[in-house]
């Protein structure tokens, strides 16, 4: 009996050594070498993990992938922006995660630095593809941004700007409005939607990052290229220029601008659904916006927020950012290489993953549809959106400040929030949240967020 | 059953071990820095307002939660009509899903939400006050929302309690002229005490393990005004990449889990051995 007890005590032991050595393994975060050849080129099936684009732009991708390459199946699986870090990590660190996984440059969502390890050298296939000087042929900065300790780890694919608002040009057109140009002007167009009823300015501040935009943008009314300084290291946080891009901040608030309660608010959905709905005639949002001038877009929208197939589908258009500071500082487009598809080194289908990821950035064909699904600017140059083939819902006001958008973009050389760490971005919304709440004042929030500078050194 | 235990222990062990590192969870070489994340954990004032509205919200949760919890238990062991329905709606927010009802939620405490339709309705017309941007008020909101849900367990842990209080105790006490009050204070509310024991337990580990509520409806903010030590370890292991900060934010829970465990059982136990 006791002899049994023994074996049944050392078979458990055993067991559990057995269990933990796997998990040791699982968990040992280091991405194993290839086991396998990767298989075939063109046929198998890969599935593509990313946060971007939608689902119906990205079914778009896949479909005309498809008439090249018919036999590798594709399989899309989105995940929000807020997961997409947590869940992709495990399944990286497992023998079962994604073929494709799309990283970025920069920030929280997929940082292409964190998830390097996990990816296949691109550099041999995208030279074979487009040729030695293939960098000639792509965005400035984008194989750079995607590039960590020597090996490109992500084909860049798009590239994203931001620095303007968007506005509900039929609500504005109703109260015969134009688009405010300056702090007063923006004040009373408030006036005018508050007194009908309306928000005006409604910003997502509850934690999204989206408002480190709108100070950015502040910033540059306020001292072009001072926001861009501070990211980098060049200036400090607690320059009299970011201070005065705190207060103007804060003015928006206390003049009746931004809408009620933006600390509690998140950008998606609350923002957005207000907006696309028309209930609020003005958002700060990027290029990434322009898909939800389009019909099937935004009808996909109106659909996920609930309302009515009947809602009208509103006419929104990108416009400058107002001169809020009155020093006559032009409005400016900032933008990132937003993001890169990559390969995962453990994938047995290695070879039609990366077949996949060179067609979707490295091809007019596969660029051509990222322009024209108008979510974000493609990389390869010489490719822009087939504007007579999208379906705009009012293509005569929306074609030529959309054409635009995209142009100041794509020429874009101010980063958005590349040279920003994650822990930089969240020191700037704690900055925004302690300012509209109250708690700090302008030059005690610049002296927070360079304390976090002082703390986390910018590494380029 | 040793296979289990020793699974479950060797994560608690590797969590241990992680909180040894600086490590983006990703990276082929994390960096052992001892217990500097330990170190730094009690200079982050964030870390201290998670414990501050842990505290809070174990204090209010469990305070109206045990009144409402016993309300209705009392309510429903008297006869009442339809007593099947009301226990039904009672229970029906414990099997609701956070994610489906922080929507609603969000929406109800907007500017223009619900809850201030209802004030406008018997109060000032112009009321639009947003109740999830402002700190105090953000807490309240996420506090309430964890009492409607969790009430019904507790109702449904009293109702059984009662159940086993023997009815000529209570029948001898009316006769001998006690009335409803002095029959809760007396038979009642010692007769649950055990349960009573068992929910602040439960409602203690729930608090300090609190994430689902405040990261669907508030996402931990205004400016951290709801930020609980959940919200903070995914915030930083996931947003922000520091997986070995958060491992050490992960074993400070454990502990304070367990600490909170023995010392309600051991003062449970006292109490009970002092009445003997």
């Amino acid at each position: 009996m006791f002899q049994a007890k023994r074996r049944l005590i050392r078979s458990a032991l055993v067991t559990t050594g057995f269990l933990a050595a796997g998990a040791l393994a699982l968990s040992g975060c280091s991405a194993s070498a290839p086991s396998n050849d990767g298989g075939s080129a063109t046929e198998g099936t890969i599935q593509w993990w990313s946060w971007t684009p939608d689902n119906d732009l990205a079914q778009r991708e896949i479909a005309e992938f498809n008439k090249e390459f018919p036999n590798i199946k594709v399989t899309f699986k989105k995940v929000p922006n807020a997961d997409y870090t947590g869940v992709l990590r495990p399944a990286l660190a497992s023998n079962d995660g994604p073929d494709v996984f799309t990283v970025a440059a920069s920030g929280a969502v997929g940082p292409v630095n964190v998830f390097a390890p996990y990816a296949q050298d691109l550099t041999p296939a995208i030279a074979e593809k487009l040729g030695s000087d293939w960098k000639s042929q792509i965005a400035p900065t984008m194989a750079d941004a995607f590039t960590v300790q020597g090996k490109l780890a992500g084909l860049p694919w798009a590239k994203q700007g931001a620095g303007k608002m968007w506005i509900n040009k039929d609500l504005f057109d109703k109260y015969g409005l134009s688009a405010p140009t300056t702090l007063q002007e923006w004040v009373k167009v408030c006036e005018t939607f508050r007194a009908n009823g309306h928000g005006c300015f409604k910003e997502g501040v509850g934690g999204s990052g989206f408002d480190v935009d709108t100070l950015h943008s502040i910033a540059n009314s306020v001292e072009p290229g001072v926001f861009t300084a501070a990211a980098r290291g060049e200036k400090k946080w607690t320059d009299p220029a970011m201070v005065k891009a705190w207060e103007i901040f804060k003015q928006l608030s206390e003049n009746g601008i931004l809408d009620e309660g933006a600390v509690g608010v998140q950008q998606y959905p609350d923002v957005n659904n207000a907006f696309l709905t028309g209930k609020v005639p003005m958002v700060q949002m990027g290029y990434w916006y322009s898909q939800y001038a389009t019909v099937n877009s935004l009808t996909a929208a109106l659909s996920g927020a609930g309302v009515p197939a009947e809602t009208p589908k509103i006419t929104i258009v990108p416009v400058p950012f107002p001169d809020v500071a009155g020093k006559g500082n032009p409005s400016t487009v900032f933008s990132d290489p937003d993001a890169a598809q990559a390969v995962n080194t453990k994938s047995k289908s290695r070879s039609a993953a990366t077949t996949f990821a060179l067609w979707l950035g490295g091809s007019k064909a596969g660029q051509q549809v990222v322009a024209n699904n108008v979510d974000s600017i493609p990389t390869l140059k010489g490719v822009e959106a087939a504007w007579d083939s999208v379906q705009l819902v009012n293509p005569e006001v929306q074609t030529p400040l959309l054409r635009e958008f995209a142009k100041e973009t794509a020429e874009s050389t101010e980063p958005r929030q590349q040279s920003l760490a994650a822990v930089h971005i969240q020191a700037v919304i704690d900055a925004n949240q302690a300012l509209l709440t109250g708690q700090r004042s302008p030059s005690q929030v610049a002296e927070d967020v360079q304390s976090v500078a002082d703390a986390n050194p910018v590494s380029k | 059953m040793v296979v289990s235990v020793g699974v479950l222990y060797y994560c608690i062990g590797y969590t241990g071990y992680i909180s040894t590192l600086s490590w983006d969870g990703a990276s082929p070489q994390p960096i052992p820095i001892g217990t500097q994340n330990y170190t730094r954990l009690f200079e982050d004032p964030v870390f201290w307002k998670s414990i501050a509205h842990t505290g809070i919200f174990f204090v209010v949760t469990f305070a109206v939660q045990v009144g409402l919890g016993m309300f209705f238990a009392i309510l429903l062991h008297s006869k009442v009509q339809l007593g099947v329905l009301y226990k039904v709606l009672i229970f029906i927010p414990v099997v609701l899903a956070p994610a489906t009802m922080a929507p609603v939620f969000r929406q109800i405490y907007a500017p223009e939400g619900q809850l201030n339709q209802l004030i406008q309705a018997f109060g000032p017309r112009d009321f639009d006050y947003a109740w999830l941007a402002d700190q105090n008020t953000a807490l309240m909101v996420v506090m309430s929302v964890a009492i409607w849900q969790s009430t019904g367990v507790v109702f449904v842990l009293y109702y059984a309690a009662m159940s086993q209080i023997e009815p000529d105790v209570m029948e001898a006490a009316r006769l001998d002229g006690a009335g409803n009050l002095r029959i809760i204070r007396s038979i009642i509310w010692p007769g649950v005490r055990g349960t009573t024991l068992a929910i602040a337990i439960l409602t203690a580990i729930g608090s300090l393990k609190t994430f689902d509520w405040p990261f669907l409806v508030t996402q931990g903010g205004p400016a951290y005004g709801t930020e609980f030590l959940g919200t903070q370890i995914y915030r930083v292991s996931v947003a922000l990449s520091q997986v070995g900060y958060g491992a050490a934010l992960s074993i400070v829970l454990l502990v304070l889990a367990l600490s909170v465990a023995i010392v309600l059982n051991i003062a449970g136990k006292d109490k009970e051995a002092s009445r003997v």
